[in-house]
């Protein structure tokens, strides 16, 4: 046993100096730390970005707050409003202008290491009573030939980049010695094909851990993860073990193609063929298929849905009102309503607008979740797909943290117009410290237990396929034939 | 003699079996995506159709009502397909699809496609852009990386110099071979290509899309034409035929796929775009306050005032042989357009700046000049994404002036309470979109267009010139 260990030890030294005395080493380790350093720095950009978004809208609330008190207080001394329209006292105005808040989703705390798909949904929502259609589609204002291309983010470098780095440490690890003649001589020695294989392999397994390690910490440190937040650290252990996950599976993937005992240049164009299909090839087919088995409606014709519905919804505005007061009796109690009221009015055409449109909707949510549905089974087809979907639900920028988002603001919604909509019918006049009691929006992070369990179903779904891989490929080396 | 090289390596590259599987699969991926494009296509074009169709209608259905209030309900513009769109989608799952018409306002386009799909279309799609970009160039890779290292491996370079070939014919003639062997997978699937567009769309479109097909098929059939440059430089270089394929694969990851995402993001930090926030709070600001930021509304309200009580030479607006309203509607629009020109002409440009870096950036990377080139000549790109958003814009100045010109002439005397007979929605001409020329879409391009010459030609003689030069020895 001692004796193993020693030649063990022999081989591992013998491997790491010859790897250290490879030219190629010195080329690519500072390459890729520059990508890793560029694809960081890119993240925390979009990050920095965000927040200052973010913090821009949250001034903004404030001085329109304090500029509607004053003005009410200004009103309360016996000035007269500029118009009847901006009155800030009248509940419809605060409702839909002067006191709006907003719906903001703060970034991840992991959210600089992956964009994901946090580039194309908007990030805050200015609530206010009217419909959903009318804030929830403030697109952030971007170059769609960028959006086209895709962030450099360090998702990017792992997804794309580090499996290539993996292959080119390992794709000639035993066709090289066999070429050069040497994996004869050695083997002349008292040392076994395994010994010596697990030797190799064992050498560049740290590699690839160190790399790994060396690729989360470096973006831990870089990209101004928060540690203390809540979650923080379970979530950079998933991103360690994803990013693992990932690595051993190419390393297997390199490890049974050695075995196979072809020519160097046979391994490495047989693994850039399984790179190309699995990063490239099964995602992008599995896209084409996902929306030929789920087609998203067109939002062409929810455009026109809407303008139907409202259209139909103005013509019959005054039935409305009158079935819409029917339907409400709490709200004409006690008050004095006016039935030409243009608030009450506007009221009741909105709620049936949402009423006509929401089948529209609803048709196209399903229809996400569908393609997300498939998406998930079928992301085992690929450990790139898998990979993708862990980091960005690790750094918070998947879909499912959005469409939590997405309900927290449903809600939000609807808790501002139960507050409102009474004492807009009752007419209501505002004071100015009631606008400090307006319903204000509070994110809440997904619980972290659903994250865990989606992350942990892709890691195992690697594990898998890359134990298979491994064990085939350990079992095909004893059938490995020293001649090419 | 060319030619007998020529043939001697088609016939080695078609008796092949990797060949066999290579092209296999990228015929069979080119045609899916051929397919599904199409069908995505036609499916998208009718949509935008009907809707067109029928948003005009609701303007024409529209009942007497205030000419004001019809410019508020306004109209949709939804954005016309090419037919070449159908090979390259381009940004337009990127780009909202369409943009609402309507008084006081500029709309930004809403609706990104891409927003309703998930995650894993950021792989990239399966359109035939993609296969002609990315996965073609790595056939050329895998048909040519061993050209002449792998002569010199098997020991036959120094026979065949012995017999007397020159290293140009050599060099050509492996190109021709290479090339015959690409024509055998392009051939049929442009043919079908062809049929399958002459099948599904009309002969007139066809025919007047036919100067951008040709126009992309030549781009493409060009920067092929690097690639085999290229790979046949690196094999007369390499040692060993391993190392060729390590240099050749390094390039085309270079260029695939780090190149396209480190210069968009470079892009971005160099030519920075403002928030959508800061977009839409700077826009208020001069929309209330004036570019100069010193007048008010009340103030260019009261100016206007002067100006035509002065014009019509009475004392008082009710004594104005028009309506004050409509006048005054359509002046704080032409204030609100000289802003939307200036707001949204500055972003533009800053994209266009972006584009621009983006085409330079071929200088390292070939597929940025070919994607470029590709998008422009489909219809795809932000150049035109641009032309139609300014041709839908004039459209909306022209019906909100219609309506506001109703309102300052028929509605003399009468404040809101004015209808406007249904005749005058006719009086709105349709929105007619005609897509811009060829050379049109080429003008934006000349930065492209002219990098890939230049890796055409420094390619082809970088090939010539290192097959004379290359070693004899492995």
């Amino acid at each position: 046993m001692d004796r193993i260990m020693k030649t063990l030890g022999i081989i591992l030294q013998h491997e790491w100096r010859s790897l250290i005395a490879d030219r190629t080493l010195w080329i690519v380790t500072p390459l890729f730390a520059l990508l890793i350093g560029y694809g960081i720095y890119n993240g925390s950009t979009w990050v920095h970005f965000q927040q200052t978004t973010l913090a821009a809208a949250r001034a903004e609330e404030g001085t329109r707050f304090a500029r509607a008190q004053e003005e009410i207080a200004a009103l309360e001394q016996g000035g007269k409003p500029a118009s009847a329209f901006s009155n800030p006292r009248l509940p419809a105005v605060a409702a839909g202008r002067s006191g709006t808040r907003y719906a903001l989703l703060p970034p991840g705390p992991l959210a600089s290491l992956s964009v994901g798909q946090s580039d194309l949904y908007p990030y805050y929502f200015k609530v206010s009573s009217q419909s959903k259609q009318t804030f929830a589609y403030n697109d952030e204002v971007e170059n769609p030939t960028n959006l086209l291309a895709g962030r450099f983010d360090l998702a990017f470098v792992i997804l794309y980049l580090y499996p290539l780095l993996i292959l080119a440490l390992c794709y000639n690890l035993l066709s090289a010695e066999r070429e050069q003649g040497t994996l004869q001589m050695i083997l002349s020695q008292p040392v076994s094909l395994r010994q010596f294989v697990l030797g190799k392999i064992g050498l560049r397994a740290l590699v690839v851990l160190f790399l790994t390690l060396g690729f989360s910490i470096a973006g831990f440190l870089l990209g101004e993860v928060e540690i203390l937040a809540e979650g923080g650290w379970i979530r950079m252990l998933l991103w360690v073990g994803i990013v693992g996950g990932y690595g051993a599976f190419w390393f297997a993937l390199a490890i049974i193609v050695n075995a196979i005992g072809r020519s160097s240049a046979t391994n490495a164009t047989a693994l850039a063929a399984l790179w190309l299909l699995f990063v490239l090839l099964i995602p992008s087919t599995l896209s084409v298929g996902v929306s030929a088995l789920y087609p998203v409606p067109s939002r062409v014709e929810m455009v026109q849905a809407t303008r139907r519905a409202t259209a139909e919804a103005t013509a019959r505005a005054s039935q409305l009102l009158s079935k819409y007061l029917e339907d409400h009796p709490e709200l004409t109690a006690g008050g004095q309503t006016d039935p030409n009221d243009f608030a009450i009015r506007t009221l009741a055409i909105q709620e049936e607008t949402e009423r006509l449109v929401q089948p529209v909707l609803d048709h196209f949510d399903q229809q996400t979740l569908g393609q997300q549905a498939l998406v998930d089974r079928f992301r085992f087809l690929s450990p790139a797909i898998v990979t993708q979907a862990a980091l960005n639900e690790v750094a918070g920028t998947s879909l499912s943290r959005y469409r939590h988002f997405l309900s927290l603001v449903d809600q939000f919604h609807r808790e501002w117009r139960a507050f409102f909509t009474p004492l807009v019918v009752r007419r209501v006049s505002l004071q100015a410290n009631d606008y400090s009691r307006f319903p204000a929006f509070q994110f809440q992070e997904e619980p972290i237990d659903s994250v865990i369990r989606r992350v942990l179903t892709g890691i195992l779904g690697m594990l898998f396929p890359t134990l298979l891989v491994g064990w085939c490929g350990f079992r095909a080396l004893r059938r490995y034939s020293l001649a090419s | 003699m060319i030619r007998l090289i020529a043939r001697k390596e088609f016939t080695e590259m078609l008796r092949d079996k990797r060949f066999h599987w290579a092209a296999g699969i990228v015929l069979l991926l080119l045609l899916v995506a051929l397919l599904t494009g199409g069908r995505h296509h036609r499916d998208v074009k009718r949509q935008h159709d009907l809707a067109q169709a029928e948003t005009r209608e609701q303007w024409l259905r529209q009942p007497a009502k205030n000419p004001h209030s019809a410019a508020h309900y306004g109209i949709y513009a939804f954005k016309p397909k090419m037919l070449p769109a159908m090979l390259d989608r381009g940004i337009d799952p990127y780009v909202g699809q369409s943009v609402w018409l309507e008084a006081h306002k500029q709309n930004e386009f809403k609706h990104r496609p891409a927003q309703d799909l998930t995650a894993v279309q950021r792989f990239g799609e399966l359109t035939a852009a993609t296969v002609l970009q990315l996965l073609i160039p790595l056939l050329i890779i895998l048909l040519s990386f061993s050209a002449f290292v792998g002569e010199r491996e098997q020991g036959t370079w120094r026979q065949l110099l012995s017999v007397g070939v020159s290293r140009t014919d050599l060099a050509l003639g492996k190109a021709l071979g290479i090339t015959g062997a690409l024509g055998v997978l392009l051939v049929p699937a442009t043919i079908i290509g062809v049929i399958a567009l002459a099948l599904t769309a009309d002969q007139q479109l066809l025919l007047r899309s036919l100067p951008r097909l040709t126009g992309m098929l030549l781009s493409y059939l060009a920067y092929f034409g690097v690639f085999i440059g290229i790979s046949l430089a690196v094999s007369a270089r390499a040692r060993t035929s391993s190392m060729s394929l390590v240099v050749l694969l390094a390039f085309w990851i270079l260029n695939g796929l780090i190149a396209p995402r480190a210069v968009a993001d470079i892009a971005r930090h160099l030519y920075p775009t403002p928030s959508a926030f800061e977009f839409q709070q700077t826009l208020d600001r001069e929309m209330r306050s004036g570019p100069d930021g010193h007048q008010t509304t009340d103030q260019r309200t009261a100016a206007l005032k002067a100006r035509v009580l002065k014009q019509y030479g009475v004392e008082k607006i009710e004594a104005l042989p028009i309506n004050f309203a409509g006048l005054s509607l359509q002046e704080s629009e032409e204030h609100g357009n000289v802003v939307f020109d200036r707001k949204y002409g500055g972003l533009w440009e800053r994209f266009g700046l972006q584009n621009r870096l983006k085409q330079l950036g071929a200088v390292v990377a070939p597929m940025l000049a070919v994607q470029s080139l590709s998008m422009g000549l489909a219809g795809t790109d932000f150049a035109h994404h641009r032309d139609f958003a300014t041709a839908a814009e004039a459209y909306r100045r022209m019906l909100v002036k219609k309506m506001n010109d109703d309102l300052t002439y028929q509605a003399v005397n009468q404040d809101f309470t004015y209808l406007a007979p249904p005749k005058l929605w006719q009086t709105v001409e349709e929105f007619q979109y005609t897509a811009p020329s060829t050379t049109w879409a080429l003008r934006s391009q000349a930065v492209s267009l002219s990098l890939l010459l230049l890796w055409c030609v420094s390619t082809f003689a970088a090939a010539i010139w290192t097959a004379q030069r290359s070693r004899n020895e492995g």
